[in-house]
């Protein structure tokens, strides 16, 4: 909507209004990732006034560096449960929560609330519940599964973040499947019923394709953060027992920050947003294929 | 059109002035030594802002408090205290207020960070207390000759325990002098065992067991701190066959009978730090593998009227193999000064408040008496104020000492840590972890 037709008077409103944002951008986000790519030629430690310059030699021992690997592929199988759980959950929350339950809307609220709450805390509360709570009622009533701390034994310590992932954002996913479901044109959905469509055809061949974008939203939301899952590791588990359940995140930051290779750890951390960004496009590529208009 | 256009250009020039200039303000803080002096703070004497970055989270009221003592000493010096996040290594803390261009003016870091700094620091060699330093206090922290960090506090680990237990489970006063091979501490575990109560608990932390545990494997080699370093390096260079090093492999035997005797046993890794003097206090069980900065948190379980003391961690069943009857100790902790940021006066302070602490009576007071430090320094003759930081004193005095590893790499603690505890969680035999140590040493740069 710019009037101005000289290209001078045309920046100048340009800058006016996305200048600020432009330069906090810049400054943010720009500019540090520029001085990340940088580092990641370099053998900096991390707080040495001088460092060296080592070429591609860093992105040589990410391809070595079999616990990155590793820890990578444990984030994989992470993403795909807490994508598929967190989705199935949220979903079938917001599907029971819009059909006119009395009282819905505290339960929307109720299983938001989880979200609100920062991922360090809430990973220290479940650390007590699973430590401590579940440990107690398992040696009270007998129970083998609980009568252990879960966050002792690989396994379940992966369980347990997967579980307290999705108690962390079904409720946000499920304000955006809420969302969706309302969109759902009614007249399209009366339509099908008196063409004979029961409630089930009409959720698979009306409700579920018109609701695609809420799925590539939801979906794409699930699997960035599942990625970067740092915190709720941190707080809940620690990467522990024995690195069992360090994620990704986990891994480069301790490269660099507790291993003392910036450039390495750095390195990584392009790795990971270059493998992220090319899953998550594809994804929103073949999800918007999948969009259809009501 | 041009008159608004005109209009909303100012407004976001002012605006973003105000945004620079809050960033401005931000760094500000931290040269307040000048900058303060505009908006008419003091007339008398320049007010000087300082910091310090406590990575001892144990102690963060009581340096709070000591920061308020030396205030009233010093009215124009104002001490923060900055807590470093528990958990966290004072490295990572550190290296985040650099890069941010923030750094305090000085810094609590554990021994074998200080190098790294050494470019960013000052250098302390011209300060009186040095001379009154104990022997060896500063040569891990000095480099081309300079000394570059401030002995804050010797600390030991080893077995601690609780008189109380044991003196009902040997019938008698307990002498901790009797405990001096592997086959006297399973005795003694028995003997526990047999009065109903369990006899240690191991806590599985890695930094407990990769920062302490472990390298007793290493210090133990031999009392010639120099053949230590000898055998890192072969460690590093990957000529050194663990599997058939005497001291590593008695030091896991009785690993493995600690892990026998463990209240724990079912669920190893399940402990957290609390637990530990929590049962250790309240004598459910006797002995718990730790160092004296715990003692804040037994003392609030105390149920032995504070009698508590260290064993030795036994590698053999020979009374005189180096280890058996020393315990573990080291200087830990070291203040470091910024050069980079801090001004003349700042300095200048902070080395006021090092000072404070070594020679006036109210600094030693909290050094020794509200912080439970062990000092550094020989002109502090006070006695230690916990029986914990006594125990050490006098394993110290009577020569029975052996120099803890403080310049492992940073990330021994935290890699052999967890081959520590997958071994501790029988999840990995004695072969895997032998194993992992060799690949983890031969890996460091």
């Amino acid at each position: 909507m710019i009037k101005e037709k000289e290209w001078w008077p045309r920046l100048k409103t340009r800058l006016l209004f996305t200048g600020p944002t432009l330069f906090a951008f810049l400054t943010v986000m720009i500019v540090p990732f520029i001085y990340g790519i940088y580092l990641t030629f370099t053998n900096w430690d991390g707080i040495a006034t001088t460092h060296t310059l080592v070429g591609f030699e860093n992105y040589g021992k990410v391809f070595q560096d079999k616990v990155f690997w590793k820890s990578f592929g444990l984030t994989l199988k992470y993403v795909l449960f807490t994508v598929i759980l967190v989705n199935s959950v949220a979903f079938l929350l917001a599907f029971g929560l819009t059909r006119g339950l009395k009282g819905q809307n505290i339960f929307r609220a109720g299983f938001f609330v989880p979200n609100l709450v920062g991922g360090i805390v809430l990973g220290l509360i479940w650390q007590f519940i699973f430590s401590n709570v579940l440990v107690f009622v398992g040696e009270k009533t007998g129970i083998p599964l609980f009568s252990t701390s879960w966050l002792a034994d690989p396994q379940k310590a992966f369980w347990a973040l997967v579980i307290v992932t999705i108690w962390q954002y079904a409720g946000y996913m499920m304000v955006i499947y809420i969302a969706g479901l309302m969109s759902v044109p009614n007249d399209v959905l009366e339509a099908a019923s008196i063409d004979g469509a029961n409630g089930w055809t009409k959720l698979r061949t009306m409700t579920l394709p018109l609701m695609v974008p809420s799925f590539i939203v939801c979906i794409f939301l699930t699997l960035q953060r599942g990625f970067m899952v740092y915190d709720v590791n941190l707080s809940l588990t620690k990467g522990g027992p024995f690195k069992s359940t360090e994620m990704v995140s986990m891994h480069v930051y301790e490269k660099a920050f507790l291993s003392r290779d910036y450039g390495l750890g750095q390195a990584e951390a392009l790795v990971l947003f270059l493998l992220v960004a090319v899953i998550t496009l594809l994804q929103v590529y073949f999800g918007k294929k999948m969009e259809v208009e009501a | 059109m041009k008159r608004l256009n005109w209009l909303s250009m100012t407004a976001m020039v002012v605006l973003m002035a105000l945004v620079v200039s809050a960033c401005g303000g931000n760094g500000g803080g931290n040269n307040a030594g000048t900058s303060n002096s505009s908006d008419g703070a003091s007339t008398s004497g320049e007010a000087i802002k300082i910091s310090l970055l406590n990575s001892k989270g144990e102690i963060q009221t009581q340096l709070e408090e000591a920061a308020k003592t030396f205030q009233e000493d010093n009215p124009n010096i104002t001490l923060e205290i900055m807590a470093a996040p528990a958990g966290t290594s004072p490295f990572e803390r550190a290296s985040t207020l650099y890069a941010s261009g923030n750094p305090p003016t000085m810094m609590m870091l554990d021994t074998g960070d200080v190098e790294k700094f050494k470019d960013r620091i000052l250098d302390l060699s011209g300060e009186k207390w040095n001379a009154d330093a104990v022997e060896n206090a500063t040569k891990l922290t000095t480099f081309d000759g300079k000394n570059y960090g401030f002995p804050l506090a010797i600390e030991g680990y080893g077995f601690i325990y609780n008189k109380a237990v044991l003196d009902e489970a040997v019938g008698g006063s307990f002498d901790p002098s009797t405990i001096k091979t592997r086959d006297d501490l399973e005795n003694l575990f028995k003997q526990i065992e047999a009065t109903g109560k369990k006899a240690l608990i191991i806590s599985p932390m890695d930094w407990s067991l990769g920062a302490h545990f472990l390298p007793l494997a290493y210090a133990g080699q031999d009392r010639d701190m120099a053949e230590v370093d000898k055998f890192i390096d072969s460690l590093k260079a990957g000529t050194e066959d663990l599997s058939g090093n005497a001291v590593l492999n008695g030091l896991l035997d009785t690993f493995d009978m600690m892990k026998n005797y463990n209240i724990d046993k079912k669920s190893p890794l399940a402990g957290v730090y609390e637990r530990g003097p929590e049962v250790l206090g309240k004598g459910e069980v006797g002995i718990w593998f730790q160092g004296n900065w715990a003692w804040p948190q037994i003392h609030d379980f105390d149920t032995a009227n504070g009698e508590y003391g260290f064993l030795p961690v036994p590698i053999s069943n020979n009374p005189d193999d180096f280890g058996n009857q020393e315990i573990s100790s080291a200087v830990s902790k070291r203040i470091i000064l910024d050069k980079e940021k801090s001004t003349p006066e700042q300095q200048e302070a902070a080395k006021k408040f090092l000072n404070w602490l070594v020679y006036e009576e109210k600094g030693q007071d909290f050094l020794v008496n509200q912080a439970s430090i062990i000092p550094a320094f020989k002109n502090i003759t006070l006695p230690a104020a916990d029986p914990l930081g006594q125990s050490i004193q006098y394993y110290i005095a009577e020569g029975k000492s052996q120099e803890s590893m403080s310049t492992l790499p940073a990330d021994h603690w935290a890699k052999l840590g967890a081959s520590m505890q997958k071994y501790l969680g029988d999840a990995g035999d004695r072969a895997t972890l032998i194993k992992e140590i060799e690949e983890y040493w031969t890996s460091v740069k």
